[in-house]
């Protein structure tokens, strides 16, 4: 038995830190897993897009006829809205109707072009986007308990704080790459589609500060797919298993709009103290308080609110979400260091 | 004087443990456990299922916790330098498993970086080494999952050696192996011995750990039974097996040996009498080798005699049957039980010889 050739790297916890992400990005990169995952992101952000565009030409191809709505404008009070030309009204000049057109055309076709289409890439990246970390990261927590791999690692030396800590920045790194792909794939599928409508891009948007806005925007929807990531990697840690990361992440970010909207439901019926104490619960929800960070973003990036939760200040965001991740991540490296390996 | 010698042995001693104890709710999986592993010890670690072997190797890698009591290894204490010890430990606990997507080779590169091994291609060379030694090259970049039990263990052992430890923990390595390959592994053991690796083996295969180790502890639901040199172990359970010319002669034989022990031959045993394959009946009696030829004059002088003598050594595996034997309320443990119970009608001539 020869001497053997070990080339150790550097011991200082930074160090172990970094190498174990870089062990974890190795193991995504090599799974199969991450690349549907990856491929069904790409295939829905540009589909997206291609929907959009279907919508576009639609409305340029639409008859004359879709775009007349003098007459129901001038209709009486009370009576039937009419729908398309109606006989005791004048046809419009050609004139009028490609305007109408023209405008409708602009309506429909803006989602291909920024700024909204950066808007629609990300609201739509914080729906399916979300589903698929949720499977991902699930499965990089979860997998460990569930094939049993955790007792190898934790065996070679690093402690499971530092394993925690490279689980979370490895999930960060895909999230980053993950949003930034949907988003800039969305964003140049649509700039591709755009001359379909034959409007031209209006870069009057473009400043300096709208590029900021944009990244922090950006990083708003980073941030949102890490909470569903730590609550993935949360559940995966306390189930021990694959299963139960995705499906007690899908649960949350399922539910919670649904349980939002039954209490404000609730509370709107409910009279006194306790109907408003009901209407305010959803005001710490994860969901309504990112929506709200989107929002305030969103008014410089889009103009006026992009979406319609009211009444959440950007602090009260950020102090709510910062409990929830302090809650899930504190929870789970808890769990971690205190459990037995046994499995 | 004393001092120098206490602090030799502790410098010597690679694992210590202290009163260690795993409770599972009211279960006691592990209970007031002492053992002591010394610096190039191939030490045998036996015990019956469920008798704590594993939640010890778990507790020693720091994989459980220990309910009360302390492990010291490489005079570290566990509970506070975990990862400085775990870098000196090579480990398989139970079968091994690994990424199942990953080849071999990639899960080895895995573990690599995860035992502080510089990332990337700089420990190819290595890996290839480790791969070689478990003759697993030639699978290198086959899919884990498509890899026979045997090719598992193997890889759990390259993994083990990866960083060529000065301690390898290892929990049923020949567990799926076929025999080539449980011979294997025994060759494999001796040589790290040879470089001075200390070896904590736990296995159920006894004739396994008795070519390989030189110090075993054997432990029973949870406490340990027995712990010393396998020589030392064996040393009791040495006997002397007897075939005189005329199985009438038998009675006499008994007759003769008894009382030689009653007028102060002391290390003669118990004495059974037994019928070898051939049918014909035998005497078994538990003395030291050494007095072989003593017991041939003593039958001798009364005109008795030895078809067949052999000294028998004994094996681990009657060691540790009758340390681990189920023991009924009232009934003694061990070797003295079984020899108090050897001397019963019905137990004598049961036990099939087949060593004359």
């Amino acid at each position: 038995m020869s001497a053997p050739s070990i080339v150790m790297g550097r011991q200082d916890y930074p160090s172990v830190v970094l190498r174990l992400v870089g062990m974890e990005l190795y193991k995504l990169r090599r799974r199969t897993l991450s690349r549907v995952v990856g491929s069904i992101a790409v295939t829905l952000a540009i589909l997206l897009f291609l929907l959009i565009s279907v919508a576009t030409i639609f409305t340029s191809n639409a008859p004359a006829s879709s775009f007349i709505q003098t007459c129901q404008s001038q209709t009486a009070p009370g009576s039937q809205p009419a729908s398309g030309p109606a006989a005791n009204c004048a046809t419009p000049p050609p004139a009028v109707v490609a305007q109408d057109r023209h405008a409708a055309l602009q309506e429909t076709s803006a989602p291909l072009r920024l700024p909204d289409s950066l808007n629609v890439a990300v609201q739509f990246a914080l729906i399916a986007g979300t589903i698929l970390i949720i499977i991902l990261v699930g499965t990089i927590a979860g997998g460990e308990y569930s094939i049993g791999t955790v007792r190898l690692m934790y065996t070679r030396g690093p402690t499971r704080t530092q394993f925690l800590i490279a689980r979370l920045l490895a999930a960060f790194i895909i999230i980053a790459l993950g949003m930034l792909l949907m988003t800039i794939l969305g964003i140049l599928s649509g700039q591709l589609l755009n001359p379909l409508s034959g409007i031209t891009q209006n870069g009057d948007f473009w400043s300096t500060g709208w590029a900021g806005h944009a990244l922090l925007y950006l990083f708003i929807g980073m941030i949102n797919w890490f909470m569903y990531a730590a609550i993935a990697i949360f559940f995966g840690t306390l189930g021990r298993s694959t299963a139960a990361g995705i499906v007690g992440a899908l649960t949350w970010f399922f539910v919670e709009p649904v349980l939002g909207s039954l209490l404000g439901f609730l509370g709107g019926f409910t009279p006194g103290p306790f109907g408003d104490f009901l209407k305010a619960i959803p005001d710490y929800f994860i969901g309504n308080n990112f929506s709200a960070l989107l929002s305030d973003q969103g008014q410089y990036l889009f103009g006026g609110s992009t979406t319609s939760t009211p009444a959440i200040s950007v602090m009260h965001a950020v102090l709510v979400l910062l409990v929830y991740f302090a809650f899930f991540i504190g929870l789970t490296w808890w769990i971690n260091e205190r459990r037995d390996v046994t499995n | 004087m004393n001092e120098n010698i206490e602090i030799a042995h502790q410098l010597d001693c690679i694992i210590s443990t202290n009163r260690l104890t795993k409770a599972f709710g009211k279960l006691v999986a592990v209970n007031d456990l002492h053992l002591e592993v010394m610096q190039g010890d191939v030490f045998g670690f036996l015990g019956p299922n469920g008798s704590g072997k594993t939640t010890t190797i778990r507790m020693l890698l720091g994989l459980i916790r220990p309910t009360a009591g302390r492990v010291v290894m490489f005079g570290m204490d566990n509970a506070y330098q975990l990862p400085a010890i775990l870098q000196r430990v090579g480990a398989i606990v139970e079968t091994p498993v690994f990424y199942p997507y990953l080849s071999g080779m990639d899960n080895l590169f895995a573990v690599a970086a995860a035992s502080g091994m510089q990332s990337g291609k700089a420990n190819r060379r290595r890996i290839e080494e480790v791969l070689e030694l478990v003759e697993l090259r030639a699978q290198a970049k086959m899919a884990y999952r498509k890899y026979s039990l045997g090719m598992k263990q193997r890889l759990g052992i390259a993994a083990a050696l990866l960083t060529d430890p000065e301690l390898i923990l290892l929990d049923e390595p020949t567990n799926g192996l076929d025999p080539s390959g449980m011979f294997e592994i025994r060759q494999l053991i001796h040589r790290l011995s040879e470089l001075g690796k200390t070896i904590f083996l736990s296995s159920h295969l006894l004739n396994e750990v008795q070519q390989v180790c030189n110090r075993v502890a054997i432990l029973q639901r949870g406490n340990l039974v027995k712990q010393g040199h396998v020589g030392e172990l064996l040393l009791g359970s040495e006997q002397v097996l007897v075939r005189l010319n005329a199985p009438e002669e038998m009675q006499a034989a008994l007759a003769t040996l008894r009382s030689a022990r009653e007028r102060g031959a002391d290390w003669i045993g118990a004495i059974r009498v037994e019928t070898n394959r051939q049918g014909q009946p035998i005497l078994r009696i538990d003395a030291p080798k050494a007095h072989s030829a003593e017991i041939n004059a003593l039958l001798a002088a009364s005109n008795l005699f030895a078809a067949e003598l052999h000294p028998y050594e004994g094996s681990l595996e009657e060691v540790y049957l009758q340390l681990t034997a189920p023991t009924l309320p009232g009934e003694r443990r061990g070797m003295a039980a079984l020899a108090e119970r050897a001397f019963l009608p019905e137990v004598a001539g049961e036990k099939k010889a087949g060593l004359l």
